[in-house]
């Protein structure tokens, strides 16, 4: 269900980013079929057993923020400053991710976040590019 | 395996050399390198050749320039990790008696780039994303703060010793000391870390001439011995981590101390690879120089300046110095032996009997770090 608007953006997650059909943007992992190990971004052999029985996995939309930083030095396309950060899902999965639509200051170690798609930067043409983002979870929102 | 000693040293000052070859930045430190051993260059039966971003057969366009051509010239790359990567390369030799003696090179020219942050490994998921180095580093910071209290005048108060050290320095990039104040109003570049948190980046060269502990004698009359030596990859991990645990470090560090028969309370100096400056903190505690959690008490004890108990990065470190990448971990050698030998003027930690090095290079997304290697040495 994406819009027009997100169709034109190059997606820097490819198919490691999808919706569910009410829109909510999630991550899909891998899962290895012999011995369970998660893994995101998904990969085709399983870096723990070296199984290549891997299946795609559709992981939490929320996670916790382990630790973040406002990043003011970046190579070229990178919209600055933008918040960098490491959020851990429930799957035990981090993942590197930029935080968006959020004051610096009410962020909190362990808050609970939540998936999102953002435009992140444009490329030298000036065309945007987006991936998924997380923000956090407004209170009584979850 | 057999005893291998250092018998010369040798290094350019770190700086801007824009307007230099990788080969001509770096001919001059291996020149110093080789005349300090007293070695005829026909003696060097093969080079190592560490360098991260210097391009094909860096070691070729070096020697070519001083003649020392016609005997293997082994070109490494392992990020961060080249030199020293080349160092325990050429060690392995020496020790297994493959040779006798060889020389060891760290080079790298940064300026080519342009100035910004390290490029990193495109293909790398997390980097195609927006990592960068710094940002890395300061949600290490950000979740040590939250987890152990640490303050960010302790972090800047890393950056004042490291300023400190590099007035000493002749070969640093930065020579002048800053305020806690300076550090804190410096520019941010991935918060909580300013620009003076920021190892500055450059161009530079080292090199080291290494003998089997019995040749030594004939070259020096104070050869610096490798007492271990150490390189390891980081364990790739895609959950949950400890990110204010550098594991790499920690589990290097036991293996090394292990191997050497000695701990950290026998160690009288430390050049560590304090490329941001929470880092530095994190390797004291890895090392074992203190306790989890009491980093920030070593440092505001005075006890890794110059003139305590171990000191740390008495050459100023990355910090001070620079990170031309690929010749960080020679440069660190080359200072461990100066110090060893007693040649380090204000700076010098006076009776050092033990010296270590530690270098580390990252970049790959799922590592602490990608690449660790430490090293001891002894007079
Ligand atoms: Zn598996």
């Amino acid at each position: 269900m994406m819009s027009e608007e997100l169709q034109e953006a190059l997606n820097l997650a490819g198919d490691a980013v999808t919706r569910d059909a009410d829109g909510t943007v999630r991550l899909v992992g891998s899962e290895c079929g012999d011995c369970g190990k998660k893994a995101y971004p998904p990969s085709d052999v399983c870096p723990e057993c070296m199984s290549e029985n891997l299946s795609p996995i559709k992981l939490s939309t929320q996670g916790k923020l382990y630790s973040w930083s406002v990043v003011h030095a970046a190579p070229k396309g990178w919209t600055l400053p933008f918040i960098a950060a490491y959020v851990d899902l429930p799957e035990d999965v981090r993942v590197f991710a930029h935080i968006v639509d959020a004051d610096p200051d009410s962020l909190e170690i362990d808050m609970e976040v939540e998936t999102r798609m953002a435009t992140l930067g444009s490329d030298e043409s000036g065309a945007p590019f987006e991936s998924f983002a997380f923000t956090p979870v407004q209170k009584g929102d979850s | 395996m057999r005893d291998v000693a250092i018998v010369g040293a040798g290094m350019v000052p770190f700086g801007k050399y824009q307007e230099k070859t990788l080969a001509d930045i770096a001919w001059p430190a291996v020149k110093q390198a080789v005349e300090d051993a007293g070695i005829k260059k026909t003696d060097i039966e093969a080079t190592y050749c560490g360098t991260a971003l210097g391009g094909m057969m860096a070691g070729q366009r070096i020697l070519k320039k001083l003649g020392i051509t016609g005997l293997p010239i082994i070109n490494i790359e392992n990020a961060c990790s080249s030199s020293s990567t080349a160092f325990r390369e050429g060690w392995i030799s020496v020790a297994a008696g493959v040779y006798d003696a060889v020389l060891v090179i760290g080079v790298e020219k940064l300026t080519k780039f342009g100035g910004g942050t390290l490029p990193l490994e495109k293909e790398d998921w997390e980097v195609s994303h927006g990592l960068v180095m710094p940002a890395l580093y300061a949600m290490r910071a950000r979740r040590y703060m939250h987890e152990y209290g640490l303050t960010e005048n302790d972090i800047a108060d890393v950056s004042v010793k490291a300023r400190k050290h590099g007035v000493w320095n002749e070969d640093a990039q930065f020579r002048k000391e800053v305020t806690r104040e300076e550090v804190l109003a410096s520019r941010p570049v991935a918060d909580p870390l300013k620009l003076f948190h920021c190892c500055p980046s450059g161009d530079g060269a080292a090199a080291v001439v290494i003998c089997s502990a019995e040749k030594a004698k004939q070259y020096s009359a104070s050869p610096i011995k490798v007492i271990g030596s150490e390189i390891n990859s980081g364990k790739y991990m895609t959950g949950y981590r400890d990110m204010t645990s550098p594991e790499i470090t920690l589990r290097g560090a036991k293996q090394l101390y292990e191997e050497a028969g000695i701990g950290p309370e026998d160690v009288d100096l430390a050049e560590v690879h304090d490329a941001f400056a929470i880092a530095e903190l994190l390797y004291y505690e890895a090392l074992g120089f203190c306790a989890k959690g009491d980093a920030a008490k070593l440092l505001a004890d005075g006890e890794t300046s110059v003139g305590g108990k171990i000191p740390v990065n008495p050459s100023g470190g990355l910090l001070s110095k620079g990170h031309p990448i690929g010749s960080t971990g020679v440069a660190q050698i080359v200072e461990i032996v100066r110090q060893l030998r007693g040649q380090c003027g204000q700076r010098q930690v006076e009776g050092a009997k033990v010296g270590l090095t530690h270098c580390t290079g990252g970049g790959v997304s799922g590592f602490d770090h990608g690449v660790c290697s430490i090293h001891l040495f002894a007079r």
